[in-house]
């Protein structure tokens, strides 16, 4: 019977294994050959990888009029694309950072892998900021770099907050990400025989050798990087909703969109996570350490944060009719019955019809249900940013230059080429780096901590 | 003392008597001064010899990474420099532009001694410094790639061969000589000549070769109203109606603010009788007609009717006026005993026209006798015109004919017959050789079939300045001068004569018209001024002697140049009495059967102008159409035969089938098809080749009014793209009804309600409040304000704007993407219901905000505002995030999605020498760039750069934008709004000043002053 | 072996709580420099070590700080002060609009010193060569052992009674850790053939790959900079006209706004009969007038018009400007000289407008005046 506080809750990894099969288990995927299954996925990603190189060559080159973008509708694939993925990271950071705040445990076994999606994510999300533009050679104009014009960016305008916000949230992610990895990596180090990992290895951990004075700092440092991944996580998607809540377009004037947005991507982000963990868990034999219990918890969280964005849909519309702005209203309006009603509708089937369904414990732990969920959640993210950026555009204040926008083959192939970059960087993280995180499993197993009272 | 002794040896004089010196010298190796202050000690650690690695190191990297300047070409000065060029300044010739037989009198402005751009001459008295969008375009054609740069010979079909001017005038002298011989007749074909020198040269010709025969003709001429004058009043001068001085104006299938007549004059003048701040003379113009015209849209009362009602329409008008005046005018008898039978109250229910709108209109045109007028278009029947004739003169309307300046006609018009008696004669033989002088009758009258019978003829030559299907057609095709090239004179006008002058040396091997026919008559060798010396002779002779005052015809002549044109001394003959002796209306009318309506295009008029791609680009006044024609029908006739948009069908009048895609057009008289012409063009470059159709063989050779026929209409089921430039929402969609009046766009009243009112549009005004205190500004803030009872919708600023500001075209697909490039666009909004619309145009370009919204959002402050209140970008910081565009509530801003330049039609616009047209003052923008309307910030700079030159205080007043120098309407005012006494800022403080989306508070700069139509009732 | 300095004797344990007791016998021992290495973070064990919590704390707040501090600072310097600019009608100085920025940049500053701060301030990283790595010690430690070692500069350090120590603390097993000298013979030298090739073909390389990227690549299609625009700026030459001139003369006999050709050619009689001077001699007049004639007439006239110039003797001496002839003739006559030029002097009428000619004469009048006054001006 331990007095620990964290038994009250099941156990994170099933079974009792020993701390050093958790070392067998986890560097397995590392020093085996890799199976099939792995080359034919990562074949498909790369060659939807492909797909958007070459889209994206051609834009480069014919310039962005390939595009289906036009008068009124300056924005289209682009800039969903970008808050799509930037979406998708928050739920790494939310795992890793809040979760470990709160100390729930049950986070441990997926933090690693989530932080990793994160990065990834904001990979694909940072690339349609640089390639969106006109000019893209000229991106470096967005960084206050002193010049010969004497010239600097504009601090008004959300876009260049963006370039700080995903600049800062990139690289506090892979920062925290990386100092998570330094303790797995020198086990490895110590476990490898091959030469060149070996030397690889030993670059990456920088020498690092376990020691408790060490950890002393190490934990205090991951405790202060959490602390700031927080509030970091949460002002990055506030700020990308800035670009849409700070003009004047009726649609995106709009102040509840902040935590909208927030609440939106953390939706999105767990389904992505659950959706990927759900694979990887299957193909790489690990069931006991991502438990069922803890994919269980996710479509929780999916469930309460669909139910926010349900709730922020409604009150979209009651506020347009509160406002007594019939421009507004219309604005709504024809979201729902305009031109672009389908997407609206898909929007809200996805996100909050079907979510519904996690109320049943049953559905909550059946893998296939929830994995489609997950899917069609995604789906229903993507077409929230679809709809919020283009029917606004396409029909504003005046008639005269109300407008259409037809996305052209290009802006589906960078699309494509974006979940290409995605999977591919997902691949090869699990081909070459420790999925879970070695250490924090083995300190939260059963025993591995001394029986008289870890004092925390 | 020992020391003395000591004996002292010495090596040299110097040693001997100054020992301690030298003793000094032999001390130190190194003179006095080379090594004090070096301090080894304090040298740098690095050696020399490092040091020189480094810097070798160090330079290879630099000569690596320097960048090695692109070549910027060489300066090429002026060997002597022109007195009266100074290089980076413009230029100003008055001159004159012939396009349209129309001889306008234009300011071409040059840069370096190239035109760059053509405004009106402002100090003509007709045009007063406006021109059409025709002339704003001409400029184009100047610099047009296609345009024909050597003389040509036909080798075989349709292959053609450069040939020398010398060989090519020979073969054509031999030719015409043989032609005199055999005494077969020389066909002279030309548009009509309205230049009296041109006219000596012709008669020179015929002299020399008698047996030519001139056919002269103009599309769209106005022969039945000159027979119609001829009937009522013996004369075939007609005079120019004083339209400002009308009250009431009543308008029969006339598009006179568009193109019927002296649009131009009769724009201006209109837009005076539409001056909010003389309510007195506000005018009311009534329009009876089938088509929707741009007139029609400025109608304050529109009244559908087919154009072959018109006749029973004046008729019954007639009969009413009659019934309700005793006129003295004597009519006769037949006359008056057949319009017994027309009763206006039953044609007003037979045509199901409203009833209120016809009284009005005839208490107005009996209450205002004297003050109204009532004019005829031009495409109407002589009947049509007769009738309108003596309407005029029973109403004493004949007040407003102005007889100071009546419209001169030099030469007579020749008939369709007379071209049908043509084709006769070339099928007989009888026809040695034709000369197209400047002209495109294959196209012009493709119903006559010329190409079928040009071959027949043993010397076809087309003098022409760029390719057509009549110079295909011909053994010689002999490149002239384009106007901007040429000397002549014009005269149009009794009272005045134009002066043409180049504003640019030839630019290619080509030779004006007439000095071509000097050396076919003469056989002289030709020279460039030969023209010239006869115009200035004939000036000397015939001119100059009209004004016995002055001594030195030098000065006359520099004079004359100088101002561009001369006003006659003319002998008013006052107006003659009324003489029609017999009058008889033939009757045509079916009713049931479908009636073709031709109508000549806004912009390309007769198509002379089809490979000006400006012209295809800017949106159709009504429809919004670009690049196309179409065939225009009424939504109940299209529901009637179930068609829809972009349905194609073949139009027959019985010769020719011609397919042509439908447009629905609300507003259009039922069983009505109205189409127009200046497309369909085979051969003219590479713009023009092949877009449209080709309407021209519709017109019907045997009506009254060839343009008014009736045909049959059969659906294919085929389907054609018509692009619009706005998107036209239909009128009983209630989802998205009227949302210009809901949203306070568009602001109208009614005058009786301005009357009673006067604060109906600023009561309306939100007031607004703003958190931060806002930007002050001195000295000059610039601001424009649009009135909207003048602006007529004539689309002239757009190409004005498009010429001063290097717009590209982007062309049809670019378009129909939403990506039409134009700074400046006039929005047009129906309402009311697809019947009876009401049409409002609003001209919408950058509202220059004070609280800009898109420098908010631009991360790289690309956009951002100066300090005389213009929002500006500096196109080469812009990134192109397009979020600018995106937060702009006007959706003004325009982005280069492509280098259209390259993209539009294989890199045309880059072929030299366009790059002339551009203007040097304007950047050229690249792709991925933002760019929008700028105020004509060039034009700004450079007036605030002569004032500082001259040491004044610059208050802004005498800038003029390009779009305002182009209205003909004078509707646009731009000016210092800080200058309480400047025209703009007493506008935005008139009581019909509102902006467009006030309420959101970003402080619009363009005002915009809300039309009054002049109804009876007190709300629109 | 034997010359292989000592750096430490490690043991092994495989129960934490074992480790935990083993940990306070050491400091009871009195051993100072040791160390345990455990797999994973072992609560309690820095508490029983007698470590101090992490000062770590401080430094984030130090350089959280600072960051935002700085992004404040340099923002309003940039908006207030650098290079103000009206953006949407909004003051200069507008916090609301700085927050976000500088709230990132302290989360950036602040996580990414802490870390900097840790790994290679405090800890010393990057260190592979340290004595305990590939050793047995650390492979076990890494995996599920937990290990202490005493470390040979301790005071109290005896090599054999530590290993005893151990044993008696129920070490599984018992490791001496050396230092690796081998290592530290065979060190890379910098003046190495290899070295020295690989550090010249890199910078040929970089020189290449730098040249190529700023002088052709960003010229190429699609980059575009606007550098070439396509009009004719003045004095550029074109392809269109064979003389390859940019700048056309105007056509012969035309007239432009403004510029009534010069009625009398080659007639200075009539000119100075007919021409009256347009201007009234005021103040700005006489200015324009004198800075005019400074520039074109002074080099051969004199400043004072006495025809003593700079140029005196290098061209046929100009005629004094004080000469009865001159002082009598009509303003007409003076302004036809100018404009048409006499003898060796050329005319001005290309660089001189008609207003500025008569200016200068003007100006000449008040030359000639100053030299031989009127009764009115003694006066």
């Amino acid at each position: 019977m331990r007095t620990i506080d964290y038994t009250i809750e099941p156990p994170v990894v099933e079974g009792k294994p020993s701390l050093s099969s958790i070392n067998e288990d986890i560097a397995r995927p590392l020093e085996t050959k890799p199976t099939k299954g792995w080359y034919i996925a990562i074949s498909i990603s790369l060659t939807m990888l492909l797909i958007g190189a070459v889209s994206l060559a051609i834009t480069f080159i014919e310039g962005i009029g390939v595009w289906g973008l036009n008068q009124p509708v300056g924005w289209g694939f682009d800039i969903v694309n970008f808050v799509f993925w930037v979406g998708i990271g928050h739920a790494g950071t939310l795992i890793s950072a809040i979760l470990f705040l709160l100390r729930q445990r049950w986070r441990t076994s997926i933090a690693r892998f989530a932080e990793a999606m994160t990065i990834f994510a904001v990979m694909c999300a940072g690339l349609f900021p640089a390639i969106h533009t006109g000019r893209p050679w000229l991106d470096g104009y967005l960084l206050p770099y002193p010049n010969q014009h004497a010239l600097w960016v504009n601090f008004t305008s959300p876009l260049l907050w963006d370039v700080f916000a995903v600049s800062t949230y990139f690289t506090v992610s892979l920062v925290f990400w990386y100092i998570g990895l330094i303790p797995d990596l020198a086990t490895l180090r110590d476990r490898t025989t091959n030469k060149i990992k070996k030397v690889i290895y030993s670059i990456l951990s920088l020498g690092w050798r376990h020691s408790t004075k060490h950890w002393n700092h190490y934990e205090m440092a991951y405790l202060i990087l959490a602390g700031f991944a927080t509030p970091l996580v949460l002002s990055v998607h506030t700020i990308v909703s800035f670009d849409f809540a700070v003009s004047i377009m009726p649609g995106w004037h709009t102040t509840i969109f902040p935590p909208y947005f927030v609440a939106g991507a953390v939706f999105s982000g767990f389904a992505m996570v659950q959706n990927v963990l759900i694979i990887i868990r299957k193909v790489f034999k690990i069931e006991h350490i991502i438990t069922l219990d803890t994919l269980e918890k996710m479509n929780k969280v999916m469930l309460a944060t669909g139910m926010m964005v349900g709730y922020a849909y409604a009150m979209e519309f009651f506020i347009a009719w509160y406002s007594g702005n019939q421009i507004e209203q219309f604005v709504f309006l024809n979201r729902a019955l305009g031109p672009y009603a389908w997407s609206y509708w898909i929007m809200v089937s996805c996100n909050v019809l079907f979510t519904q369904l996690f109320w049943f414990r049953k559905i909550r732990r059946s893998i296939p249900v929830m994995f489609v969920i997950g899917v069609l959640v995604n789906v229903g993210m993507w077409f929230e940013r679809f709809v919020i950026v283009v029917t606004s555009l396409s029909r504003d204040y005046l008639p005269s230059s109300w407008g259409m926008y037809i996305p052209s083959i290009y802006d589906i192939g960078i699309l494509i080429g974006s979940f290409g970059l995605f999977f591919t960087l997902i691949f090869l993280f699990i081909r070459t780096l420790p999925v879970v995180s070695i250490a924090e499993v083995k300190a939260v197993l059963p025993n591995s901590q001394p029986s008289h009272g870890g004092n925390h | 003392m020992s020391q003395d002794n000591i004996r002292k040896y010495w090596k040299s004089l110097r040693d001997y008597y100054n020992p301690e010196e030298l003793k000094k010298l032999k001390e130190d190796e190194f003179l006095e001064g080379t090594i004090d202050n070096v301090d080894l000690a304090g040298m740098p650690p690095i050696s020399r010899r490092r040091f020189l690695a480094l810097l070798s190191a160090s330079s290879a990297f630099a000569f690596a990474a320097c960048s090695n300047f692109k070549d910027k070409g060489e300066i090429v000065p002026y060997n002597k420099q022109p007195e009266e060029i100074i290089i980076g300044n413009a230029n100003y010739y008055a001159s004159s532009l012939n396009c349209c037989q129309n001889g306008c009198s234009v300011l071409v402005k040059t840069r370096e001694g190239r035109p760059i751009k053509i405004d009106g001459n402002p100090d003509h008295p007709v045009n007063q410094g406006k021109i059409c969008i025709r002339g704003q375009a001409s400029i184009l054609n100047l610099y047009d790639p296609d345009r024909l740069k050597s003389p040509q010979q036909k080798v075989s079909n349709r292959q053609f061969a450069p040939v020398s001017w010398k060989e090519a005038n020979k073969s054509v002298t031999d030719a015409l000589n043989r032609a005199t011989e055999q005494n077969k007749e020389i066909a002279f074909i030309s548009n009509k000549v309205n230049s009296p020198t041109t006219l000596l040269i012709l008669n020179e010709f015929k002299q020399k070769y008698p047996t030519t025969k001139f056919y002269f003709y103009s599309n769209f001429s106005n022969r039945t109203k000159i027979e119609a004058w001829k009937e009522v009043y013996g004369i075939a001068t007609i005079p120019s109606i004083k339209l400002n001085k009308a009250k009431i104006i009543l308008s029969l299938e006339s598009d006179f603010l568009n193109t019927d007549g002296d649009v131009i004059e009769q724009v201006r003048q209109f837009a005076e009788t539409r001056n909010v701040n003389d309510l007195k003379n506000f005018s009311r113009l009534y329009v009876v007609e089938g088509n929707l015209t741009l007139t029609g849209t400025n109608a304050d009362y529109r009244l559908k009717l087919r154009p072959d009602y018109q006749k029973d329409f004046l008729l019954s008008l007639l009969n009413e006026i009659l019934r309700r005046t005793n006129s003295k005018v004597n009519l006769p008898v037949e006359l008056v005993n057949q319009i017994k039978s027309y009763d206006l109250n039953s044609f007003v229910l037979k045509h199901q026209l409203s009833k209120e709108v016809v009284s009005t209109l005839v208490d107005d045109l009996l209450n205002n006798q004297g003050k109204s007028i009532i004019i005829c278009g031009d495409r109407l029947g002589k009947d049509e015109h007769v009738l309108t004739l003596i309407l005029n003169e029973i109403l004493s309307n004949t007040q407003l004919y102005d007889f100071n300046s009546t419209y001169v006609n030099l030469v007579e018009e020749s008939s369709i017959q007379d071209f049908e008696s043509l084709v006769q004669k070339i099928n007989q033989g009888q026809v040695g050789a034709v000369i197209n002088f400047d002209c495109n009758p294959v196209y012009d009258f493709s119903f006559l079939r010329l190409s079928d019978v040009f071959n027949k003829v043993s010397l076809v030559v087309t003098l022409t300045e760029q390719k057509s299907e009549t110079a295909t057609l011909s053994n010689f095709i002999l490149p002239i001068h384009n106007e901007l090239e040429s000397w002549n004179d014009f005269q149009v006008r009794n009272n005045i004569l134009n002066l043409q002058q180049p504003v640019i040396a030839p630019m290619y091997d080509t030779r004006q018209k007439e000095s071509v026919l000097i050396t076919w008559t003469t056989g002289e060798v030709y020279y460039e001024t030969i023209y010239q010396r006869k115009l200035r002779s004939r000036w000397k002779n015939e001119v100059f002697s009209q004004f016995s005052s002055l001594d030195n015809f030098d000065t006359f002549w520099y004079a004359s140049l100088h101002d561009g044109f001369v006003n006659l001394p003319v002998k008013n003959s006052g107006k003659p009495s009324f003489a029609l002796k017999s009058f008889g209306v033939s009757d045509e009318r079916k009713q049931d059967e479908i009636l073709l309506s031709i109508h000549p295009h806004p912009y390309l008029y007769d198509g002379k102008f089809g490979n000006n791609g400006w012209l295809h680009e800017v949106p159709h006044p009504i429809s919004k159409i670009v690049w196309d024609n179409y065939a225009a029908i009424s939504p109940k006739t299209a529901k009637q035969l179930n068609l829809k948009n972009g349905d194609l069908v073949q139009v027959s009048n019985g010769k020719f089938n011609i397919e042509l895609p439908v447009f629905v057009q609300a507003g259009l008289a039922d069983n009505l098809i109205c189409v127009e012409t200046g497309y369909g063009r085979e051969e003219c470059g590479e713009i023009g080749k092949g877009i449209g159709f080709n309407v021209q063989f519709l017109i019907n050779k045997n009506s009254s009014s060839p343009y008014n026929s009736y045909v049959s209409v059969k659906k294919t089921g085929k389907e054609y793209n018509l692009v619009t430039a706005q998107e036209h929402h239909s009128l009983d969609d209630t989802f998205v009804k009227d949302f210009h009046r809901k949203r306070r766009i568009i602001q109208e009243g009614t005058l009786l309600q301005f009357e009673k009112d006067p604060d109906f549009i600023q009561r309306e005004r939100p007031e607004l409040l703003s958190i931060v205190h806002e930007v002050k500004y001195e000295g000059v803030k610039w601001a424009m304000a649009i009135d909207m009872n003048k602006c007529i919708g004539c689309n002239a600023c757009v190409v004005s704007c498009v010429a001063e500001n290097n717009i590209p075209m982007v062309g049809k697909d670019q378009v129909e993407k939403g990506r039409e490039m134009h700074w400046m666009r006039i929005d047009t909004y129906y309402s009311g219901t697809p019947d009876e619309v009401v049409v409002s145009n609003q001209p919408m370009l950058c509202q220059h905000c004070d609280n800009a919204p898109c420098e908010n959002v631009c991360p790289v402050s690309a956009t951002n505002h100066s300090p005389d209140g213009l929002n500006q970008m500096a196109y080469n910081r812009c990134v192109g995030t397009r979020y600018c565009s995106n937060n702009c509530p006007y959706k003004v801003r325009r982005f280069n999605f492509f280098d259209f330049r390259s993209y539009f039609n294989n890199e045309y616009q880059y072929q030299e020498p366009l790059n002339f047209l551009n203007n040097p003052e304007v950047t050229v923008r690249s792709r991925g760039v933002m760019e929008k309307c700028t105020f004509c910030v060039q034009r700004i700079m450079e007036a605030r750069q002569k004032a500082i030159e001259q040491g004044k205080e610059f208050d802004g007043s005498g800038v003029k934008t390009a779009c305002q120098e182009a209205c003909p309407s004078n509707a646009i005012v731009f000016g210092n709004m800080l200058d309480k006494n400047s025209e703009v800022s007493k506008l935005r403080n008139h009581k019909l000043a509102y902006y467009v989306l006030e309420e959101t508070n970003v402080k619009p700069n363009v005002t915009y002053i809300a039309k009054l139509r002049n109804i009876n009732s007190e709300s629109v | 072996m034997e010359n292989k300095p000592l750096y430490s004797v490690a043991a092994t344990f495989n129960d934490v709580n074992k480790t935990l007791a083993a940990v306070q016998k050491i400091n009871e021992a009195g051993y100072k420099n040791y160390d345990v290495h455990t797999p994973y973070p072992v609560h309690g064990l820095p508490h029983a070590m007698r470590l101090k919590s992490s000062k770590l704390g401080w430094v984030t707040l130090i350089f959280g700080f600072s960051g935002a501090l700085f992004a404040f600072l340099f923002m309003y310097w940039v908006n207030v002060i650098d290079y103000p600019l009206i953006v949407g009608g909004k003051p200069f100085y507008q916090l609301p609009a700085y927050i976000p920025v500088m709230f990132e940049v302290t989360v950036l500053s602040a996580a990414v010193f802490t870390v900097v701060w840790m790994l290679f301030i405090i800890f010393k990283f990057p260190n592979n060569s340290h004595p305990l790595i590939d050793t047995e010690y650390m492979k076990r430690v890494s995996v599920d052992r937990f290990g202490i070692s005493i470390q040979a500069n301790d005071d109290l350090f005896e090599l054999n009674k530590v290993k005893e120590f151990f044993k008696n603390l129920g070490a599984e097993e018992v490791f001496e850790i050396y230092y690796k000298i081998d290592e530290l013979k065979d060190k890379p030298k910098i003046f190495d053939k290899k070295f020295i090739s690989f550090l010249a073909l890199t910078s040929i390389v970089v020189s290449a790959i730098t040249y190529f990227v700023l002088n052709q690549l960003l010229f190429m299609s699609p980059f575009n900079w606007m550098h070439e625009q396509f009009r004719l700026n003045p004095q550029k030459a074109t392809t269109v006209f064979k003389d390859g001139f940019g700048m056309r003369n105007p056509v012969e006999g035309t007239v432009a706004r403004g510029y009534l050709p010069y009625p009398f050619k080659g007639k200075p009689a009539d000119a100075e009969m007919k021409l009256v001077n347009p201007l009234i001699p005021t103040k700005q007049v006489l200015e324009l007038g004198k800075e005019k004639y400074l520039t074109f007439c002074s080099p051969c006239h004199g400043n004072f018009g006495f025809g003593d110039s700079r140029l005196r003797g290098q061209f046929p001496n100009p005629p004094t400007l004080h000469s009865d002839r001159l002082r009598n003739m009509k303003d007409g006559g003076l302004f036809h000289i100018i404009t048409e030029g006499q003898n060796v002097m050329p005319g001005y009428a290309s660089q001189l407008t008609t207003d500025e000619r008569w200016a200068i004469v003007h100006y000449i009048r008040v030359l000639q005046r100053s030299v031989n006054p009127k009764e009115s001006d003694l006066r």
